[in-house]
């Protein structure tokens, strides 16, 4: 293993590389792979000695079982509804927060930002004991509106972190000369910062999406009704139990999942290079 | 030109988020703090007036053994998670630094296991480590690593460490990430520069590649305690901190002691542990990256 990035062309040691590196990937996404072809099993299948690495009978019976025995549509329908809502939350003021320490020159942007990082950090799971008791002082128990305000402290933080370089990219200049036209300050905003760094604000969007969606800790305090809860409690509940039906299990997950996976695979290099520039700046 | 109005504007754009997670997050850790020198029972929830009890509720905690094995059961969790999940990572990432074909893709791919919900990772690996039928026992049975099935999740001595595996598949990918791009930063130069005072592929990682790492490792592995001591879907998938709290960590006791025994008071006090040690890692974290310039 060599960290230097050698010269000559791909080659023979090239195509050995590449062969590995299928593998590695292969090897350390199996999990992810086990989790869809379990749910094509039928209920004896899954119980095979040894297990088929391929659905030897695959049926979409699963799916049929838990659309129709599991409320799995009412489930998504609340996920994307917090999902949703918590993206829109999040962008609309972490758009307005990075903007201003963009172009505030004062220390106290530095104060701001030091302060939102760190209470991002704070563990969820350990705020969800006062957050409980405050939401049910505001007598918001039970709805959908304490999820997301909830859930926004984890996502809002993060987008300021990733959003604040890229408003900084948009050079001040620009902004000038709208201000020279008449433009004020919401309507630059609006009309010569927001279109240049749309691309940007999508991939945090659609990262701030997948967070809230996958967000089980508040709705499982927040929420004690049922036909509210997200699917990631839905699916705890019918992992809970002593004994699982793990085909339908996974028909559940892989249902809830697959969006997540296919944000990821239209948006990977976007991405990956949007969490590589925030984190450590 | 700029008009005073328009100034306003910009401090109200920077104090909505701000003002927002010090609402949100500041003040339900002050709450937390109150309520952990209080008797807080179901019955006066919804009150202000509770019983001040002073440091009894930590006290109470430190006299108890549950407590002391989670928090024992936490520090492990935390630092094996960390000290792997950077091996792997580093790993990986340098062998991805390589130039071949498809390279920088495959390197991206991993990310789809740290974008799953850590709910349905736990559920996932639940399934994977049941004992008749899962996968990991078959595939160690069939390598020849163990005869007959190995009870992951109900045996307490391995509990631990197999929700410590699960949970490093989940967070490799990201902390392999970073690290991917601090390696990207190191000029090429100085392993040019290496290559021809004769150092090989291990000396140039010990004597190039690592020491320019540091703060970045240091960041990462701020940042990677923070993530850690979060977790919470994945281990109350799996095992619920069961059997006998063998796997049981600091977020899931303050949970269970709030919302299945209905002691708020005792859950608050052990969030305040964790609230003291976040806070501190998480001052590190700004001060490393604040520090590092060449980043």
């Amino acid at each position: 293993m060599s960290a230097t990035a050698p010269s000559e062309g791909f080659g023979l040691r090239g195509s050995t590389l590449t062969l590995i590196g299928i593998a590695l990937v292969g090897l350390y996404l199996f999990p992810v792979y086990w989790m869809y072809i379990s749910a094509f099993k039928t209920s004896s299948e899954i119980f095979a000695d040894p297990p088929t690495m391929f659905p030897e009978n695959g049926t979409l019976s699963s799916f049929v079982w838990i659309f129709t025995q599991e409320h799995v549509g009412r489930y998504l329908r609340n996920s994307l509804i917090i999902a949703v809502s918590t993206m829109a939350l999040t962008i609309v003021l972490g758009s307005l927060g990075a903007y201003a320490m963009s172009r505030i020159r004062s220390r106290a942007v530095d104060v701001a930002l030091v302060t939102v990082v760190v209470l991002q950090t704070f563990p969820e799971a350990l705020l969800a004991t006062p957050m409980f008791v405050i939401f049910r002082e505001l007598g918001l128990l039970n709805t959908h509106l304490a999820v997301v305000l909830a859930t926004t402290t984890k996502t809002l933080g993060f987008a300021l972190v990733f959003l604040r370089p890229i408003f900084a990219q948009v050079p001040f200049a620009l902004e000038e000369a709208a201000f020279i036209d008449g433009a004020s300050r919401l309507q630059s905003f609006r009309l010569v910062v927001f279109p240049m760094v749309r691309v940007g604000v999508l991939v945090v969007a659609a990262l701030t999406f997948v967070m809230a969606y996958g967000e089980f800790v508040y709705p499982l305090t927040l929420l004690t009704r049922a036909e509210l809860q997200p699917a990631p409690v839905g699916i705890y509940q019918f992992v809970g139990a002593e004994y699982a039906d793990w085909h339908r299990v996974m028909a559940f997950a892989s249902v809830f999942v697959t969006p997540v996976l296919l944000i990821f695979l239209l948006l990977q290099r976007r991405i990956v290079s949007g969490l590589t520039s925030g984190a450590l700046k | 030109m700029q008009t005073r109005r328009d100034a306003a504007i910009l401090w109200l754009f920077l104090i909505l988020p701000v003002g927002y997670m010090v609402a949100f997050v500041g003040y339900p850790v002050v709450y937390n703090l109150v309520m952990s020198v209080q008797d807080v029972t179901l019955g006066n929830l919804a009150t202000w007036d509770r019983p001040f009890v002073g440091l009894g509720n930590y006290v109470e905690l430190i006299a108890n053994e549950r407590f002391r094995l989670v928090v024992r059961n936490s520090v492990i969790f935390v630092t094996v998670n960390v000290v792997l999940q950077i091996a792997f990572g580093l790993a990986i990432a340098l062998y991805f630094e390589n130039r071949f074909p498809g390279a920088r893709y495959m390197r991206g791919l991993f990310l789809a296991a740290w974008m799953l919900p850590p709910l349905v990772i736990g559920a996932l690996w639940k399934w994977m480590y049941a004992a008749d039928y899962g996968l990991i026992n078959y595939v160690l049975e069939s390598i020849g690593l163990s005869d007959g099935p190995i009870y992951w999740l109900s045996n307490p001595d391995i509990v631990l460490a197999a929700v410590i595996a699960a949970n490093i598949w989940f967070g490799t990918p990201f902390i392999m990430l970073l690290l991917s791009a601090g390696i990207a930063n190191i000029p090429r130069e100085l392993y040019e520069a290496a290559s021809l005072d004769g150092a090989g592929a291990i000396q140039r990682f010990r004597f190039v590649t690592l020491p320019m790492l540091k703060a970045t490792l240091l960041a990462v592995a701020c940042l990677a305690t923070v993530y850690t001591m979060r977790a919470f879907d994945l281990i109350w998938a799996l095992s619920q901190g069961g059997p006998i709290d063998a796997s049981n960590v600091l977020p899931l006791y303050s949970y269970q002691l709030s919302f299945e025994q209905f002691r708020f008071g005792g859950g608050s006090a052990v969030a305040t542990f964790s609230f003291v040690v976040v806070f501190i890692v998480a001052l590190l974290y700004v001060r490393t990256i604040r520090h590092e310039k060449a980043m």
